[in-house]
């Protein structure tokens, strides 16, 4: 239904309407908080105080841009991952890449806590190391196959989490205490170096997404059908994993374990507009930055003086959304 | 019709896991055939279709396309001239007929391109030319059995090919859908390559039939030649009966069990 209304606006007013709903999103994320500050404000109309300006510029602007680039591109990577696995539940976490995280982030926090803060970087490379681990495992199977891809990546996925639970249980509690917080997610750490590193990562993948969109729609149909059309299969899969595994462990590393976005989003953009791989990538961009800016404004409004983790109120709402999609399909 | 050979097969042999699949097999076919590739389960007609589409290699011997070893040519440029039709099952995403028909450009476009005038024009003439003209914009998962081949049959139009592979493109479509889809194939005037299951479409729309036996190629000609009650009782091991299908100018297959008989 909400299809048919979508398809019924012009392009340009759907663009005009996608484009201010990101703005109030932005804006609202921008004056919400602890210190508020006004539209009028924002605009430059009226004059900010030195605490709303540090407030603004030094906390509210970076964190804005992470929570729009983490959501843009945890969204980027499932429906990349969906569509070039044919599985509708796959999501860059899929490949062991949070395990891979926790991992890093376990060990940089309780084997060697002078290194705490360099907590992302263990976490980046945790997660790298879990989808070379998949590749490899894979490898000496027959990875061609989709199947055994996924099932590696459920096994490491399991196999790292259980070394990070034993780290977890053998550390002291208050240390343990840390690495599940940052495990929860968050992006109250947001700086512009963390957007600086991250960008880059989500605007190549977006690019090559684009530039392959004719090939990625061949893939939804069958192996067999794109190797027809010229499409090589197996390196495009490849590529695409790889890269979905570099921005997946860079937002991963720097915002913790944000669940569902890049699984649910594509679900709700195919529901809206549609599953050509432009309308798809296109769409799942914009609807993951809106999400995870609405979610994160939300977490950070919630309860007062207090901050609930990002990925307990996305994992809230996910759950909540895959099940009204269960009722839907019941239904129809 | 002309003489070129557009596909020659020289002594080609296929293993795969140290079994053999094909054997010895030499053929040629020229431009313009609607030629059948016709045998029991497992006697090599879908591997045949896939060494064309160089998803296998041959163990050895030499496949030739239009005079030159079909290893010379990459996936892309293969693409651009030999367009498969294969037995679908259903997607698991939904897309539009038009996002179907257009992959059909894959072969023919860079990255960068995107679609012009002439191209849109192209998707309405292929999906007129198979019966669809009003779908353009319906979802393909929706469309019936018949409906989803005659959409891939206007993808490969868009691809252009000079070579048609249909791999059991009538399984699971209702005895008017078919004729209908073998028909457009015909109409198409490419060289088209079908492995059919049904004796009596390959009879009536196909000018040449390859029958396959166990991996080797047991008769090779008009469907009167090949379509004769001693090989085909052999081959697949049930009585059959021949006679003049009263719609065509060609040959009909009963099969019937020995009780029948």
């Amino acid at each position: 239904m909400s299809k048919v209304l979508l398809a019924a606006l012009p392009v340009p007013l759907r663009l005009l309407l996608a484009i201010a709903l990101l703005l109030l999103v932005c804006f609202c994320a921008l004056s919400t908080g602890a210190v508020p500050i006004s539209i009028s404000a924002l605009f430059g109309l009226s004059p900010l105080d030195e605490m709303q300006s540090t407030v603004l510029w030094q906390l509210r602007f970076p964190r804005l841009l992470l929570a729009l680039l983490a959501g843009a591109g945890l969204a980027l990577c499932g429906a990349l991952l969906q569509n070039a696995s044919r599985n509708p539940l796959a999501d860059p976490y899929l490949f062991g890449i949070v395990s891979g995280a926790a991992l890093g982030a376990t060990i940089a926090t309780i084997v060697v806590p002078e290194w705490q803060l360099l907590t992302p970087l263990f976490a980046f490379f945790g997660a790298l190391l879990a989808v070379f681990l998949v590749l490899v495992i894979g490898a000496s199977s027959r990875w061609q196959r989709l199947e055994s891809l996924l099932l590696c990546g459920v096994a490491v996925s399991f196999m790292l989490s259980a070394i990070t639970t034993t780290l977890l249980y053998l550390s002291e509690p208050f240390a343990a205490n840390r690495v599940m917080f940052w495990l929860m997610g968050s992006l109250s750490q947001a700086s512009l170096t963390h957007v600086a590193f991250i960008s880059p990562l989500v605007f190549i993948t977006l690019l090559l997404g684009l530039l392959y969109r004719r090939q990625l729609d061949a893939l939804v149909l069958s192996d067999e059908s794109a190797r027809s059309l010229g499409v090589n299969v197996q390196p495009l899969r490849l590529v695409i994993l790889l890269l979905c595994a570099a921005v997946s462990a860079a937002i991963v590393a720097f915002c913790g374990g944000i669940a569902f976005v890049g699984l649910m989003i594509p679900h709700l953009v195919r529901s809206l507009f549609g599953l050509s791989s432009v309308a798809l990538l296109l769409g799942s961009v914009w609807l993951g930055a809106v999400f995870l800016t609405g979610v994160d404004t939300l977490s950070r409004s919630l309860l007062p003086e207090q901050e609930l983790p990002i990925g307990v109120v996305t994992s809230a709402i996910g759950s909540l959304f895959f099940l009204s999609m269960l009722f839907k399909y019941r239904r129809g | 019709m002309g003489h070129t050979p557009v596909v020659e097969f020289l002594q080609v042999q296929l293993h795969i896991d140290q079994q053999q699949i094909l054997t010895e097999l030499t053929f040629a076919i020229e431009q313009g055939q609607f030629v059948g590739l016709l045998g029991p389960n497992g006697a090599g007609k879908t591997s045949l279709l896939r060494l064309l589409q160089k998803e296998y290699h041959p163990s050895s011997g030499q496949i030739k396309f239009k005079n030159q070893p079909l290893g010379s040519f990459n996936q892309s440029e293969l693409a651009a001239k030999v367009a498969l039709v294969s037995q679908l099952s259903g997607p698991l995403f939904d897309l539009t007929v038009a996002d179907v028909v257009l992959m059909g450009l894959i072969p023919h476009k860079a990255l960068w391109q995107t679609n012009t005038e002439q191209d849109l024009l192209q998707l309405k003439q292929s999906l007129k030319l198979v019966g669809l003209a009003d779908k353009e914009r319906h979802s393909f998962a929706h469309l019936s059995g018949g409906e989803q081949q005659r959409v891939l049959l206007a993808r490969a139009v868009m691809q252009k090919p000079l070579l048609l592979l249909l791999d059991e493109p009538t399984n699971h479509l209702d005895l008017y859908y078919q004729h209908q889809v073998l028909r457009i194939a015909k109409a198409l005037s490419i060289t088209v390559i079908a492995s059919i299951h049904d004796l009596n479409l390959a009879s009536r729309y196909c000018d040449r039939l390859l029958l396959l036996n166990k991996g080797q190629l047991v008769a090779d000609g008009t469907a009167e030649q090949v379509l004769t009650q001693e090989l085909l009782t052999e081959v697949f091991r049930i009585p059959c009966l021949i006679d003049q299908n009263p719609f065509g100018d060609c040959p009909r297959v009963s099969f019937g069990y020995k009780d029948d008989l």
